[in-house]
């Protein structure tokens, strides 16, 4: 328990070195440097607390562990992909892309790689600032260009000065040709891997088509069913339970691994291949998923602890007042730091 | 140019037309089209063959079709991507696939915005992500409604998950071809390192060589003798046509990949294409006619007065974009 205060607790402190704040933690003077990312923290419905020794006692002036920390704040701590031991707590980051030219033109898309308009950039990039202080150490993206689009946009925005880089492995020349020959190069960055798992569902027989042109050719009540039944594809193509299996599996099989060694992911995908996850993350039922709508462009972030999934919602834009702390000890602090500041 | 073709290529026009309901003078006729689909079948003779001569037999608006005759010009236009992460931190690069920085995503659009009136048919990119998002973020502000979709034949599933089951769209769509032939030049065990360090390890002079010699490869990588080897040998064989057959075409790559290209199109010597530098996000536009290249500078922004013409045909298809909004 104390393990996890810890990395709750330097959660916090990197709150505090944010503004260069000297902060007194039992008998030892931590100076905390003004860099290092900024965790958003609001009041807490539960009151304020006075940092009175029984919360915050076992506040540690050590940055080492956590995976939830930046190590821009222990710039010496560079152990970031080999040397990690295992975690408490990461976060998981999902973003649905924002609008493509045939949603524009109300197409169905499904696998058509079809790029995003203006629009779908700027809510790409907007949610990109919701999550620039969340720390992301592996992002997985489909074999479509909006997505991977999205997630390179997003990126553009966060404070973290890691680069994202795109795994290539489609062929030998490939894996040859992309590699990298600097040690110090790799740390600072953040693989990008490219899944068609994680693609949209396969639309089959209807991609291409007009909305209003199907429900004419075919019928509302069919094509009603194939967009919004669980097990009911199109003509050639994929059902949602489809589009679930191999998602979840892929999810399961290579980025929940990821999750349990200690690192932060972030998923940029689409609309039934998040869903699916989300259906496994938040243990829905089919009902419930068929009536889950996902923002675009709205980041939504989990909590991977303990083998457990916990929801924290999306995170709202730094410039935004009143938005709500992850958890707990960091609530407790932020609500005493407002204090000393006078904030609202 | 037979009438036969002349017909063809003012089907293809009539279609673009007919979608947005335009009144359309020919000759001594006034041919109204209905908004919705005229679908003149190719060779149908609805219309006589006199009213088309005055129609300019060239691709004002290429169709997409394969069956294309030869036309009489096709625009080419080659984009360097700007500035990605690692420009900011002044590694070397080479066919690693760093995105593009916050910078990198408005030069790109910045070039959309000079290139925005001038045709595309096919686009063409290298496999990196750089130059992928940059022919994207130019085309979003292109004034033109037709949408560029990936291709994707990396295998049979990712072929047919991709395809599309409407003419309709097929006929608006833009292909985007990605090829690592155009990706940019190869820079073997130099990839990663930063610019200083490899100066001080392996001394400024061997560098140097590297870098701006011909033939000389850094160790693993490509001399930009073996990097043009490859692109224009793409270039010959997979673009070239495509301009033969009168499709606009635009190529979204790098500094060597594109120089290797210039280099084929200018005819120029290995001393001249070494100096060659090439601006990031400052589109260069080709007129290909006649078997030749001619080069046409860089399109400057529509806001900006005193935009010359490259051709009557472009100024054409410009004001028929103009129209098309009214």
């Amino acid at each position: 328990m104390a393990n996890a205060m810890l990395h709750q607790s330097v959660g916090t402190l990197q709150l505090l070195g944010n503004s260069g704040t000297h902060c007194e933690i039992r008998n030892n003077s931590v100076k905390l440097i003004p860099k290092g990312f900024k965790v958003e923290v609001g009041v807490s419905k539960r009151g304020i607390y006075s940092s009175g020794e029984g919360k915050l006692g076992v506040i540690r002036a050590s940055a080492s562990q956590t995976s939830v920390v930046d190590p821009v704040l222990a710039p010496s701590n560079n152990g970031i992909h080999e040397s990690r031991t295992k975690s408490n707590e990461v976060a998981l980051i999902l973003i649905r892309h924002g609008e493509s030219l045939w949603n524009e033109k109300n197409l169905f898309t499904g696998c058509v790689d079809v790029p995003l308009t203006k629009k779908g950039v700027e809510e790409a990039i907007e949610a990109g600032r919701r999550i620039s202080n969340i720390p992301v150490d592996m992002i997985y993206t489909s074999a479509l260009i909006r997505a991977q689009m999205t997630a390179m946009l997003a990126m553009t925005q966060h404070r973290r000065k890691k680069v994202s880089i795109i795994m290539h492995n489609e062929s030998e020349q490939a894996k040859a040709w992309s590699q990298i020959y600097s040690e110090e190069t790799i740390k600072q960055s953040v693989p990008v891997i490219t899944a068609w798992q994680l693609n949209e569902r396969m639309y089959g027989g209807l991609q291409g088509l007009n909305k209003q042109e199907t429900a004419e050719r075919f019928g509302k009540e069919k094509v009603h069913e194939w967009r919004r039944s669980y097990d009911i594809p199109p003509p050639n193509g994929e059902s949602l339970e489809m589009c679930a299996q191999r998602a979840v599996a892929y999810f399961k099989d290579n980025i929940e691994p990821q999750l349990q060694s200690g690192k932060n992911v972030m998923i940029a995908a689409h609309g039934n291949s998040l869903r699916s996850i989300i259906m496994y993350l938040d243990k829905l039922t089919s009902q419930e998923v068929i009536s889950l709508e996902l923002s675009t462009g709205i980041p939504m972030l989990y909590i991977f602890k303990e083998e457990n999934f916990i929801r924290r919602g999306s995170p709202v834009a730094p410039t935004e007042t009143g938005v709500y702390a992850y958890t707990r000890v960091c609530n407790l602090l932020s609500a005493s730091f407002s204090i000393c500041l006078g904030s609202p | 140019m037979a009438t036969n073709v002349m017909l063809q290529q003012a089907a293809g026009t009539l279609q673009l037309l007919s979608s947005c309901g335009i009144h359309f003078r020919v000759g001594n006729n006034s041919v109204r089209f209905p908004p919705k689909d005229l679908r003149a079948k190719r060779g149908s003779n609805c219309f006589g063959e006199k009213e088309f001569s005055v129609i300019q037999a060239s691709a004002l608006f290429p169709s997409n079709e394969e069956s294309l005759k030869k036309s009489n010009e096709a625009a080419l236009i080659l984009i360097r991507h700007g500035e990605s992460l690692w420009n900011e931190k002044n590694l070397f690069t080479g066919c690693v696939d760093v995105p593009l920085t916050h910078k990198g995503a408005g030069e790109a659009i910045e070039a959309g915005k000079r290139i925005s009136n001038i045709p595309v048919d096919v686009i063409f990119t290298s496999v990196l992500i750089r130059a992928q998002m940059t022919a994207m973020l130019a085309m979003t502000q292109h004034r033109h409604k037709k949408v560029p979709i990936f291709i994707h034949d990396e295998n049979e599933q990712a072929r047919l998950w991709s395809q599309i089951h409407s003419e309709d769209a097929i006929k608006q769509s833009i292909p985007v071809i990605t090829a690592w032939k155009l990706n940019e030049r190869m820079y073997g065990e130099l990839q990663g390192l930063n610019k200083q360090e490899t100066a001080y390890r392996f001394g400024k002079e061997k560098v140097h060589d590297w870098r701006r010699s011909y033939d000389i490869p850094p160790p693993n990588g490509e001399s930009l003798e073996m990097c043009a080897r490859r692109a224009v040998a793409y270039f010959k064989d997979e673009i070239e046509p495509q301009l033969l057959s009168g499709k606009n075409v635009m190529i979204a790559a790098h500094g060597n990949s594109l120089r290797s290209i210039i280099m084929y199109l200018d005819k120029l010597t290995t001393q001249e294409v070494i100096s060659l530098e090439l601006s990031t996000g400052i589109p260069m536009l080709y007129i290909f006619k006649e078997g030749k290249f001619t080069r046409r500078g860089s399109p400057i922004a529509p806001t900006e007065a005193g935009v010359y013409a490259y051709t009557t045909r472009l100024a054409q298809y410009r004001q028929k974009l103009d129209e098309m909004l009214h």
